[in-house]
């Protein structure tokens, strides 16, 4: 029998983010866990909206690299701020989807009213990452663990063989695919034909616009110096198209049955990054309340996901899932694509930016894949990504929806309203999307 | 006919062939059936299996594992005074699985393996091991694998160099989005101490040169394993996997694997990831 | 940084060796802790008129002070108090002499001599002459007085500040303030409810507050009851997030010497706030160079820094309705302001400069709901900026006032506190030193 629930739902809003500045790998923060870092970003926030000894609603956070020992790594990050230690806390992974994933959880429980704040965030290092022991050496040693006597554990340490002692180090590639991102990257990027100036242009206009937002003071109430770090590592304010288009190809270049003309370069790709950022969330009155400032309200998110194995080569591209993500969401909202005053399109790479604009264009794909009688069509370029992206910050994985949630919301503030599109593309063939509006 | 109890010892069956080989002759295949009636699954034999071919564990039996629980068998037809051809020298070109539905951990088998159609091949001559796999009189699953004696005379070498799979790279597009899998150096050494076939060219580099090949190579059935180990969750509960075995897998090496949706099934096309060489062509079907 | 020297003719054997070769013999100041007496023994209070007035019994009681009305053999002050509010001649002077000489000797270590008088007004060239001559009589006995007491000259124009005042210059609160002449005036300068926690309610926000002296600050402010907002340039976030969890306060990023700082300031006041009730302008930078060899940048940053943020934002506040009623301004000047110094030309033209706009600001801030604005200036303080200097140097600057040490951060904050009290309401436009009565400028 079916029952009939019905619930009030409220507007969950964003109060403010934090994040702490992005440095490159092995940089400012080679030495620092994801534990340092999620517990200064939280700390940064706590500062900016005096929530000392404050008991949020619950705090949502992950990392895509995570030692085991962090099994509860939001929790001791919470355990380890100035909030109140009485503040629950959970972790989240869905890949580079996690920071977004986070804020639509939360902005869900406090839609329905379960809590009313929360602080929602991520953190990656790929500096300070989990080094495994070798597959063969670790099930020799849970073996030794298990065996019951000493006889038992000599005769399990017999396994042990010289090459496993040389540790694993965690891939950047896909388990099912082998391929790194970059590389099945390019097989989209070749798909779609895009352009290796394309590429270098968006790339260049990522670090100009970070660059010019920095000069302002954009980020005054986003970000918080940490470790000496005052900017995002990986800013270069001077780059042009001119130097970027002189550097060589890095992805697409060994793979079989080929991509010929890699496009790929370290430039117009997100280098590994490490950082954190969390934003906070919570009712309006709950704002009202702490005579805190609503810059945005949460609206609607979706996930999509495709099928980067075994589905086809240009349409179900691994970062794709975005493309399919939107229309679902967008449908549901009652929205064009036009429909906005900002786009915040993660830029894994500059291809992908670009590939995700041009499958909303195509009328064949919008129509054989997506559905549509008409194609999504094309959104004006000078909404997109207005105060730099990924390439230029870097793109710490889980941290990246955090720095966009909290800086979307801040620039539909600035704007004295109006409404924001964000899309993140994950690994795994998974795509998260949100829609912030006043 | 041969019903064994246990499952005969691989090791002395390839001393067997080393020793006695030169001396098989004969343009017929002996009509002997060789069983092994009853056989329960050693859960840590069979997780051992499962973790070196890239399979989940779990309590279903791989497509692939019991083609290697009857392997013994066919070793020991083919080692037979009266078998044709020396063992050391004929090629596994091809096998064939079908699925008939998922076997169990839990469940008790009994294996049937027979030899029969030799035939002409523009490369020599051909014949098929048939192996088939019974829970309580149902056949759950059965493979066919094709060996080719190369040459028209028993006395030609055995190491592949000579004709058959092509010398360049397939010009063939890939059909559809490619996995790399690198197959380390110590592969062959390790699924030889699981399945017991131990084949030297398959073990060191030092060994398989004494065979004519440049560095050891991965086992054909542990490449049809892996291949389906990437298909993981895309099987259905019955089918059939027919694969062709091109070039041999020289080790160490990395493997790129495609799978194309088809109609009924998948095609399959492994090859070099280095140099586009195939190494593997096939479906599967329901 | 601790004074070693300090610490070392403290101890029993260095107390010793510094007595028999004439060292300088800084004491250990008595400085405020919650739950404390205000004073280390009794007060004695005389007056010119020979009778103490009752209300200043009542305000010296008032503070917790024991009030002594007769004296006997052998009597150790806390504080000698007298009234000169009435000196008309010179000849008036002696009756300060004859109530201070006899009596000093028996002075508590850390005790305090605190001088009521009158500012000169122009009405009687006789009675200005005299009543400037206090000035003179508590500057001097100030460098007189050792172990850590001190001497202060309160001109009290009108009582509405009086028990206020008194309470923080006979406390530990105002243990570096020495030899320093301040004016209470009228203004509206109600008693706090929690004597305690007298900024309870308000809300304040300190610029600089980063570190050293602004961190103090903002300590002392939160110690007593506001919620702070502490303001840093964003490049100090990390520091700052520190000390806004580490006082329970708010961190802001706030570059003030931009063009927009003010506009931000409001905005951020509007947003965040119901209204701003103490602003510390505690920001400021140094460029030290020969004016010789100053550079444009060097120059124009620290004017920018130090001086005009202050005069845009006063001014911003002034024009919005932001500034809460009976608001507070205190500017951070420094004694360069007073006494220039060597290599300090743009740094000394914003600490006089600051000394001026808060006189002539004084006006205008009555205006706006009875607010204030005053300044503080301190002298020699030990913080991580003289942590840098060279030892020998450091050492001597820290010898070179009145009570031969130097300062903490701390006793700039309790200060800058008292003047952001709402019992400070009566002093306004005046700039109180900080110095320990140092001997440069005073």
């Amino acid at each position: 029998m079916e029952k009939k629930v019905t619930v009030k739902t409220r507007r969950a809003a964003i109060v403010g983010g934090n994040r702490i500045p992005f440095a490159r790998s092995n940089g400012k923060y080679s030495h620092a866990s994801n534990q340092d870092m999620l517990t200064a970003a939280i700390d940064g926030l706590v500062a900016r909206f005096g929530l000392q000894g404050e008991q949020v609603g619950e705090v949502a956070a992950g990392a895509v690299l995570k030692h085991s020992r962090d099994f509860n790594l939001t929790r001791e990050s919470v355990l380890g701020s100035t909030l109140a230690p009485t503040t629950p806390a959970y972790d989240v992974q869905q890949a580079c989807g996690t920071g977004l994933e986070t804020a639509i959880l939360v902005a869900n429980k406090i839609a329905l009213g379960q809590i009313d704040s929360a602080i929602a965030g991520g953190v990656d290092t790929t500096s300070d990452a989990p080094i495994a022991v070798n597959e063969g050496l670790r099930e020799v040693l849970l073996d030794v663990n298990r065996a019951k006597s000493v006889p038992d554990r000599l005769k399990a340490l017999t396994g042990l063989r010289p090459n496993q002692l040389v540790p694993t180090i965690p891939q950047n590639s896909e388990p099912r695919t082998g391929l790194s991102m970059g590389e099945h990257q390019a097989i989209t990027t070749q798909e779609w034909g895009i352009s290796r100036e394309a590429q270098d242009e968006l790339a260049a206009a990522s670090h100009r616009h970070l660059a010019a937002a920095y000069d302002r003071g954009f980020f005054d109430d986003l970000v918080t110096p940490f470790l000496g770090l005052t900017r995002d590592q990986n800013l270069r304010p001077d780059t042009t198209v001119e130097k970027l288009s002189k550097l060589a190809p890095v992805f697409g270049t060994r793979l079989p049955g080929g991509v010929e003309g890699a496009t790929m370069t370290a430039a117009n790709s997100t280098p590994l990054t490490d950082g954190a950022s969390v934003v906070l969330l919570a009712s309006d009155e709950w704002a009202a309340e702490h005579k805190l400032p609503v810059l945005a309200h949460f609206v609607d998110g979706e996930t999509a996901a495709v099928d980067y194995v075994h589905g086809d080569r240009k349409a179900d591209g691994l970062l794709m899932a975005p493309v399919y993500a939107v229309p679902r969401l967008l449908a549901r909202n009652g929205l064009t694509l036009q429909d906005f005053d900002f786009y915040e399109i993660h830029e894994a790479f500059a291809s992908t930016v670009l590939t995700t604009l041009k499958a909303w264009e195509d009328a064949e794909f919008c129509k054989q894949y997506l559905g549509l009688d008409a194609p999504l069509g094309s959104i004006d370029r000078a909404k997109l990504n207005v105060n730099g992206s990924s390439l230029a910050a870097g793109h710490p994985f889980a941290a990246t929806g955090g720095r966009i949630v909290a800086s979307l919301a801040k620039m539909i503030h600035e704007n004295g309203g109006g409404r924001g599109l964000i899309s993140i593309c994950a690994a795994g063939g998974q795509g998260v999307v949100a829609i912030l509006e006043a | 006919m041969p019903a064994l109890t246990q499952p005969p010892a691989l090791g002395s069956l390839y001393a067997k062939a080393g020793l006695f080989g030169q001396l098989h002759r004969g343009s017929t295949l002996p009509d002997s059936v060789y069983t092994l009636a009853d056989q329960s699954i050693d859960p840590s034999h069979l997780l051992a299996y499962q973790k070196v071919c890239g399979f989940r564990v779990t309590d279903v039996l791989p497509p692939t594992y019991l083609h290697m629980l009857a392997f013994p068998l066919s070793v020991a037809l083919m080692t037979e005074r009266a078998f044709p051809f020396p063992l050391i020298g004929l090629v596994h070109v091809a096998n064939t699985i079908t699925v008939a539905r998922p076997v169990l951990m839990s469940e008790t088998v009994s294996l049937r393996v027979n030899a029969e159609n030799l035939r002409e091949h523009p490369a020599g001559r051909q014949l098929d091991l048939v192996a088939s796999a019974t829970v309580d009189g149902e056949v759950v699953w059965s493979s066919r694998s094709a060996y080719l004696r190369r040459g028209g005379s028993p006395k030609s070498s055995g190491a592949p160099k000579s004709s058959g799979a092509p010398k360049r790279a397939s010009a063939a597009p890939v059909v559809g989005p490619a996995s790399l899998v690198k197959v380390p150096d110590d592969i062959g050494r390790r699924y030889g101490a699981v399945s017991g076939d131990r084949n030297p060219i398959h073990l060191y580099g030092v060994t398989a040169k004494l065979f004519g090949f440049p560095s050891a190579i991965a086992h054909g059935m542990w490449l049809k394993a892996r291949t389906l180990a990437a298909l993981e969750g895309r099987l259905a509960e019955s089918f059939t996997v027919d694969v062709a075995f091109k070039t041999p897998v020289l080790l160490p090496s990395t493997i790129a694997i495609a799978a194309a949706a088809t109609d009924d099934g998948w095609a399959l096309d492994v090859r070099s990831a280095k140099n586009g060489k195939p190494h593997l062509t096939g479906t599967v079907s329901r | 940084m601790s004074d070693r020297y300090l610490n070392l003719v403290n101890s029993p054997l260095g107390s010793a060796v510094a007595t028999r070769v004439g060292l300088p013999k800084p004491a250990v100041l008595r400085r405020y802790k919650s739950g404390d007496p205000i004073l280390p023994g009794p007060v004695l209070i005389g007056a010119t008129t020979g009778r103490v007035k009752a209300s200043l019994i009542k305000l010296v009681t008032a503070a917790g002070a024991d009030v002594r009305a007769a004296e006997t053999e052998g009597d150790r002050w806390g504080a000698l108090i007298f009234d000169a509010t009435a000196v008309a001649t010179p000849a008036d002077l002696a009756g300060i002499r004859e109530f201070f000489s006899g009596r000093l000797r028996s002075l508590l270590p850390s005790g305090r001599v605190l001088v009521l008088g009158r500012a000169a007004d122009g009405a009687d060239i006789t009675v200005d002459a005299t009543r400037q001559a206090l000035d003179g009589i508590v500057r001097s006995l100030a460098k007189e007085l050792q172990r850590g007491s001190t001497a202060n000259l309160l001109l009290v124009e009108d009582e509405a500040s009086l028990g206020s005042a008194l309470r923080f210059f006979l406390s530990g609160k105002s243990a570096y303030v020495d030899g320093q002449p301040l004016v209470l005036g009228a203004g509206v300068a109600p008693a706090p409810k929690d004597w305690d926690q007298p900024l309870a309610g308000k809300t304040a926000l300190v610029t600089g507050a980063a570190r050293g002296i602004g961190a103090a600050i903002a300590a002392v402010l939160a110690r007593d009851g506001a919620r702070v907002i502490v303001a840093d340039l964003q490049q100090a976030g990390e520091a700052l997030a520190k000390v806004a969890n580490r006082i329970g306060g708010t961190a802001l990023h706030l570059d003030v010497a931009a063009p927009t700082a003010p506009e931000k300031l409001l905005t951020y006041l509007q947003a965040q706030t119901d209204g701003l009730d103490i602003l510390v302008h505690n920001a400021g930078i140094t460029r030290d160079k020969l004016l010789a060899n100053m550079k444009p940048e060097q120059w124009d940053s620290v004017i920018a820094v130090n001086l005009q943020s202050q005069l845009s934002i006063n001014a911003a506040l002034l024009g919005s309705s932001l500034l809460r009623d009976q608001g507070r301004v205190v500017c951070l000047s420094s004694t360069t302001g007073f006494s220039g110094n060597r290599g300090q030309t743009n740094y000394g033209a914003t600490k006089s400069g600051v000394i001026g706009l808060v006189r002539s600001s004084a006006a205008a801030f009555a205006a706006h709901g009875d607010s204030t604005i005053n300044a503080v200036a301190p002298g020699f303080i030990d913080t991580e900026m003289t942590a840098k200097m060279p030892l020998a140097t450091r050492e001597v600057a820290r010898r070179l006032s009145s009570l031969q040490q130097a300062g903490l951060p701390i006793d700039v904050a309790e200060a800058i506190s008292w003047l952001a009290s709402p019992g400070a309401g009566g002093v306004n436009g005046q700039t109180l030193r900080v110095c320990g009565q140092n001997l440069v400028g005073a």
